[in-house]
C-alpha cells in the first residue's frame, strides 16, 4: 500500500460550472466562500461571497448552513 | 473552485498541485496514523527547506527555514509517541510499511508531491507560494484534528492536539506575512 492510498480527491468544480451554478440559483442556497486572506477579498471577489480566511475556519464554521451546497476558493 | 479568483477573473489558472483529503480506513490504528503524519511531515520538510533555498525575499526565506525547523520538530514528537505506543519503533519502520520507497520525502501535507510542487513554484512571486504554503498547514491542521479524534488514549490525543495548535500558528504565520506583502 502506497501512501497516496490515504488521500481521496477532493471534487472541484472549473470556473465556468460556477458561473453556472450560481445563474441557476438564488443567493439564500448555496455558501459562496472566500478561504483567502482580507487584503486579497477587498482587492478582487465573487459578487456575494462570504471572507472567512482558511485560518479562522474552524472558529467560524457555524456561519456556514451545512445544509446547503459550498464552493470555496 | 479550480483555479480559484485567477480562474474566475478568466486568467488560466495555471493550476498549484491538488490537495486530496486524507481519510484513514476503519482498521487504522495510532501506530498507522503516527506513521502517516510523519512522512508527511518529511516531506513538508522537505519542500520549505528546498524553497528557503530558492527564494530571494528575507522574509520568505526565514519563514521558510522557521517552518523546517518546526517540521523536523513534530517528526520528533512523532517518533517520541510511536516510541512510547509500541516500545520499540524507529524510523526506518515506518516508511517501509506504509510508503513506497519513491514516496519518502516526495510526499507531503494533502497527498501533494513534494517535486511537482517544487517545480509548480519555479517562477512564481512570493505571494503564491505562501497561498500554497498556507493550503499546506490548513491540510495539516485539519489532519491533527482528525488524528486527535480517532485515536483513544489520552497521550496520543495530547501530541495531536499539540501538533494541531502549532500547525494553526504556522498558518497564522504564512497569513501575516502574505498580507505583509500584497
Amino acid at each position: 500500500m502506497g501512501i497516496l492510498n490515504y488521500f481521496k480527491p477532493v471534487s472541484v468544480m472549473t470556473a465556468e460550472e460556477v458561473r453556472e451554478f450560481l445563474k441557476k440559483r438564488n443567493p439564500g442556497e448555496y455558501n459562496l466562500v472566500d478561504v483567502r486572506q482580507p487584503a486579497e477579498y477587498e482587492k478582487e471577489h465573487i459578487p456575494g461571497s462570504q471572507l472567512i480566511p482558511l485560518g479562522e475556519l474552524r472558529e467560524r464554521i457555524n456561519e456556514i448552513d451545512p445544509s446547503k451546497p459550498t464552493i470555496a476558493y | 473552485m479550480e483555479g480559484g479568483i485567477r480562474a474566475w477573473g478568466g486568467l488560466l489558472a495555471e493550476g498549484a498541485p491538488e490537495a486530496g483529503m486524507a481519510y484513514f480506513p476503519d482498521t487504522a490504528g495510532p501506530k498507522e496514523m503516527i506513521g502517516l503524519a510523519w512522512i508527511l511531515e518529511e516531506g513538508s520538510r522537505r519542500f520549505y527547506s528546498e524553497l528557503a533555498g530558492i527564494l530571494k525575499d528575507e522574509e520568505g526565506i526565514a519563514i521558510f527555514h522557521d517552518l523546517t525547523a518546526a517540521e523536523e520538530q513534530h517528526k520528533t514528537s512523532l517518533m517520541d509517541l510511536l516510541q512510547d505506543i509500541s516500545g520499540e519503533e524507529t524510523a526506518e519502520d515506518i516508511p517501509g510499511s506504509l510508503a513506497g520507497p519513491d514516496e519518502i520525502g516526495d510526499v507531503m501535507e494533502g497527498g501533494m508531491r513534494v517535486s511537482q510542487a517544487l517545480r509548480w513554484t519555479e517562477g512564481k512571486p512570493l505571494e503564491r507560494i505562501l497561498e500554497f504554503a498556507i493550503s499546506l498547514e490548513s491540510n495539516a491542521y485539519d489532519l491533527y484534528i482528525k488524528m486527535g479524534r480517532r485515536v483513544r488514549d489520552e497521550k496520543s490525543k495530547k501530541v495531536f492536539a499539540m501538533l494541531g495548535e502549532e500547525e494553526k500558528r504556522h498558518l497564522g504565520k504564512l497569513a501575516s506575512l502574505l498580507e505583509r506583502k500584497l
